[in-house]
């Protein structure tokens, strides 16, 4: 067994590392980019090497467990550990922020604020994927919403003050009905809270109880996640914020609303999740099919894409509705591939708005001969997203597929006529993300303005885009390399469904 | 230069596949071999080849075309821009399809499928400056989506029905299950229909046949590889691989020669008003593919193979002919595709190409079933068959072959014979008129152009030929008006293409002759066989 605490150095060294960039001396951004990158890799080298050696993947328990009290009185513990279920999130995190950083390269502005508020974040979301406690998660939940809402009110476009209010009060509505659900659980039945989630998973509750407490956490996540209709802080979001904040949310923090879904509506409260889940395919179906025809009407590039990450959380939506193992892997699969595919696409839009100026998609057009490597990552990537073969998001939707085909809970016609709507947010997904890259750089273009000499994109941005294919087709290629993580958990949790 | 190792490649893999089929037909067995490609505690997807006599004609036909088509476009895109990520494409392509030929599951079926539509899209797309380009590469990957949403749901359904993706497995079980009535018959025939849909879209067929025409908007050589020979073959291949279960479904196989059969007229009569040459002969592809989907439809699963190898040949010569004359036009014209592919332009090219000019005449007389070339023997079978089937689809498809003599003669003669119109489009007498036609029965005296034009407008083509100038990358492109009509000797005239591009029509023009011999049984020993029947047995008891 292994004592040392690998999981609080991880969460805490971000944090703590970020705060020293205060007493940096004053020498340019140069020097806080560079430590900003160094910390960010130095953790992530540190995740996988305690993940490497001391994380075991037949395992489905609770692994590099800790467990200090921290405040007696109502037994509040700071419990961290991970498992098969967070892993996967856990190392997207670390990856997806190490490129994020890299890719803020060109904020300028308050430079050092930025940069502590990404390292930050990077110590709120691992912090809450690894999280053992109820109130733990609450709290790093909560927690991570602060360097989130300034780097949205603070860098991005014009109307940022207004995005970052409007996700400030969706989101910290949400967590009302979190902290809610959060103490109800914790001080039900017993004198003392149990906070616990090993506990918690074994306790039962009488049904309506639990289809309250359901609900609770339900409107909390689906407003993270998005589920329709919660989702409309995104779109606004998304378009305003500066691209790297944009991969940290797409790639991210709508996969924290799915992550506490599985994680507590599913694993804690089973009765009310199987009660629940035809709502939830009802509503996923209803959202893929919305999304991507909504994402069509779409002028602005980024709230094109906004839309399409909306309409690709549904198939994560389904699949945890589908109660099978299947559907359950292809949801975690959908979750770590649409964290890379969502990321890379917003990083691609980010650096062409960088080079345009032009925000909406029917001034742009032509820009393909002159910049044609980011011509060429983005059509690779609207084909990843589009789910073609060979890339993640195919492996990941077909498996969801496979969940709600093979799902022993619902009868054959309404599995058919579900099949049938997802199937028909195939044919709507490549109409929206091909005409988007082809509005963008198909054809023709005269620049009236005599500076219309572009630069491609630079081994900095060419290192970021093609980090974040190199594991989508990896994934798409051999899909074993994370679903050989999550499998033995998956099982652990469906178990409750069909022996208990 | 780069071309060579595509070739090369290409080559080898063709003897392998020259190697599979002499085995095939020597000792007919199937090869299977599968490796798990993901395993779960509850799902596994595998991934293998599976070889039988239809996977090995597929390969043979892809690569022998491929590498014709190959050297080819080595003389024909040396020009261009693009000539590396060309042959990247195209080996991309050729790869996806012969993943697709040797799949031995539905799941890597669909993932090929897919893929192919992808490099399609890609290829189409090619030139993406301009517009029409950009819009036509959209139309063909959304038109096949909805193809491919079928075909995805079809797999869904029959896995349900069957619990199993290979071939041989879901053949036997669903074979057990008809035959114990164990299936719902309206669920089946759904989900067999939807299978059908993914063929119908990437062979245009009816309905989803309007990605074909604006396909012609890539590079000629890709027209003649994809939309001749491979791509919209891989619908024909797909029903031809899932006939043993379509052909225990009884309303299915009415369906698809229902669909096969109304594609017949709908190409040939689309056909036969087109100025385009390009569209012209991809409007008549999707008329002989209806012929070949059809045949299968009625069960003759022999003739539509063998119609589908001698139309690959002849089809990919006219094609890469038709690329000819386009190459030389350019240089008349300018390089617009509305210009240089436009029939309204060309005539009287027997004196100026006079290679390409037989190698056109050889595929047109093929394509039009005359007797020793290679058309003839596989559509007179289709034709035999289908009398057998029902007669009024042997009358629709009888007249059809008729039309199909119209049509290519209409574009033979307007392309190689009369004058070249290039130099006389001012000597019409009504210069100011914006409209210029041909019509359906060919040019008529370039003075009396317009007199009779009221009369057929529906017979009438017209197209809107100035005043339109034509931009790529922000330049206007210089528009050939001849001004000094005076001089002769200003008067340029199409050259002859190289001979890298003649050699590989050469090569096709011999198998466009020969390669009907494959069906004409050599009597041996009072063994009535010929090679595809030997070939094709097994598959058939399958």
């Amino acid at each position: 067994m292994n004592y040392f605490p690998w999981l609080t150095i991880i969460v805490f060294l971000p944090i703590s590392a970020g705060s020293l960039l205060f007493f940096l001396p004053h020498k340019g951004n140069k020097l806080i980019k560079w430590y900003t990158i160094c910390i960010c890799i130095l953790e992530l080298l540190l995740t996988t090497y305690a993940f490497c050696y001391h994380f075991r993947l037949d395992d489905p328990l609770i692994q590099l467990a800790e467990d200090y009290k921290w405040i007696n009185f109502f037994d509040f513990y700071w419990r961290l550990g991970i498992d098969g279920l967070s892993i996967g999130p856990i190392l997207l995190t670390g990856f997806i922020t190490t490129l994020a950083t890299l890719a803020a390269w060109p904020v300028t502005r308050d430079s050092r604020l930025f940069h502590f508020l990404m390292l930050a974040m990077y110590s709120g979301q691992i912090g809450s994927f690894s999280s053992r406690d109820l109130l733990l998660f609450f709290i790093m939940w909560e927690f991570e919403l602060i360097p989130v809402y300034l780097l949205l009110s603070m860098w991005g476009g014009k109307k940022r003050l207004y995005s970052a209010t409007k996700f400030i009060l969706y989101t910290a509505g949400g967590s009302v009905f979190l902290l809610i659900g959060v103490l109800g659980l914790g001080l039900y039945g017993s004198n003392e809270p149990t906070l616990n989630f090993e506990t918690l998973a074994n306790q039962s509750y009488p049904v309506a109880l639990e289809i309250i407490f359901y609900i609770g956490f339900l409107i909390a996540f689906a407003v993270k996640s998005p589920i329709i209709p919660l989702h409309t802080w995104l779109p606004d979001t998304h378009g305003e914020a500066h691209y790297s904040t944009c991969m940290l949310l797409a790639g991210i923090l709508l996969k924290m609303g799915a992550y506490g879904l599985v994680r507590i509506n599913m694993e804690l409260l089973p009765h009310a999740h199987s009660i629940f889940s035809p709502w939830l395919i009802i509503v996923g179906t209803m959202q893929i099919i919305y999304a991507a025809s909504t994402s069509l009407g779409q002028r602005n590039l980024k709230k094109r894409i906004a839309y399409s990450s909306v309409s690709h959380m549904g198939f994560i939506i389904i699949g945890i509705g589908s109660i099978t193992d299947t559907g359950l892997n292809g949801a975690i699969l959908q979750i770590i591939s649409h964290g890379f595919i969502g990321a890379a696409l917003f990083f691609l839009a980010g650096t062409s708005y960088d080079r345009m100026r032009l925000v909406y998609l029917d001034e742009m057009g032509g820009m393909a001969v002159s910049i044609p490597k980011i011509f060429t990552m983005f059509s690779i990537l609207s084909m990843a997203s589009l789910a073609l073969p060979g890339m993640s998001g195919f492996v990941a939707e077909l498996i969801v597929f496979f969940g709600i085909i093979t799902s022993q809970k619902y009868f054959l016609m309404p599995k058919i006529l579900i099949t049938f709507v997802m199937a028909i947010g195939m044919i709507l997904t490549p109409i929206y993300s091909l005409s988007m890259s082809r509005q963008m750089f198909y054809g023709y273009k005269l620049f009236n303005a005599p500076s219309s000499y572009f630069f491609d994109s630079g081994p900095r941005e060419l290192f970021v885009s093609i980090s974040i294919f190199l594991p989508v087709i990896g994934i798409g290629i051999y899909p074993d390399f994370v679903l050989s993580l999550s499998g033995e958990k998956v099982e652990t949790i469906l178990y409750n469904y069909f022996y208990r | 230069m780069w071309a060579f190792p595509n070739i090369l490649l290409l080559s080898i893999v063709m003897i392998f596949s020259l190697d599979l089929s002499i085995q095939q037909i020597n000792g007919s067995s199937i090869y299977q071999y599968v490796w798990s490609w993901t395993i779960n505690n509850d799902f596994s997807f595998e991934f293998g080849y599976f070889i039988d006599s239809l996977t090995s004609i597929m390969s043979i036909l892809i690569t022998t075309v491929g590498i014709f088509v190959l050297i080819y476009s080595e003389n024909y895109m040396s020009h261009d821009e693009g000539y590396l990520r060309f042959f990247a494409y195209m080996s991309l392509f050729n790869t996806s399809m012969l993943g697709l030929v040797t799949s031995c599951n539905l799941i890597q079926i669909y993932i090929f499928w897919e893929l192919v539509g992808m490099c399609s899209y890609l290829l189409i797309g090619f030139w993406f400056t301009r517009p029409a380009a950009a819009n036509a590469c959209q139309k063909e990957f959304v038109t096949n989506r909805i193809g491919d949403f079928g075909l995805l749901l079809g797999i869904l359904g029959f896995f349900w029905i069957t619990g199993s993706f290979e071939f041989q497995d879901l053949f036997e079980i669903f074979n057990n299950l008809i035959y114990n009535n164990e299936v719902h018959f309206l669920f089946v025939t759904l989900c067999a229909s939807l299978l059908f849909a993914g063929a119908v879209a990437k062979s245009a067929q009816f309905p989803l046949h309007v990605w074909l025409p604006d396909a012609m908007e890539g590079p000629t050589p890709i027209s003649a590889l994809i939309y001749a020979a491979t791509m919209v073959a891989a619908g024909i291949f797909l029903v031809a691989r899932l006939l043993p279960l379509f052909i225990v479904i009884p309303y299915i196989m009415n369906l698809i020669s229902l669909i096969g059969i109304i594609t017949v007229l709908l190409g040939a009569t689309l056909a036969l008003a087109q100025n385009d040459i390009k569209r012209g002969l991809a409007y008549s592809t999707m008329s002989q593919l209806g012929y070949m989907m059809s045949a299968l439809g009625m069960g003759s699963y022999r003739a539509a193979l063998f119609h589908l190898i001698t139309h690959a040949y002849s089809k990919v010569l006219l094609f890469l002919a038709s690329g000819s004359i386009i190459h030389s036009m350019e240089a008349i014209v300018g390089y617009s595709p509305e210009k240089s592919q436009n029939m309204v332009f060309m005539g009287g090219l027997r004196k100026h190409v006079p290679v390409t000019q037989i190698a056109f005449l050889v595929g047109t007389l093929s394509l039009c079933g005359i007797p020793p070339l290679a058309c003839f023997w596989s559509k007179d079978e289709i034709l035999s068959d289908s009398w057998l089937y029902s007669p009024i689809f042997a009358i629709i498809a009888w007249s059809t072959a008729g039309l199909t003599a119209f049509y290519m003669f209409r574009i033979y003669l307007l392309t190689f014979e009369g004058h070249l119109n290039v130099h006389f489009q001012k000597y019409s007498g009504k210069k100011s008129s914006s409209f210029y036609s041909i019509k359906l029965w060919g040019k008529e005296e370039q003075k009396i152009i317009n007199r009779n034009f009221r009369l057929f407008p529906l017979l009438t083509l017209t197209m809107n030929n100035n005043e339109q100038p034509y931009t790529i990358g922000g330049k206007k492109e210089a528009r050939i008006t001849i001004t000094n009509f005076g001089c002769k000797k200003a008067f340029s005239y199409p050259h002859e293409s190289d001979n890298t591009m003649l050699f590989p029509m050469l090569i096709l023009l011999l198998f466009t002759l020969f390669v009907g011999a494959i069906a004409i049984p050599f009597n041996q020993e009072g063994m009535h066989l010929d090679i595809l029947s030997k070939l094709l047995t097994p598959s058939i008891n399958l």
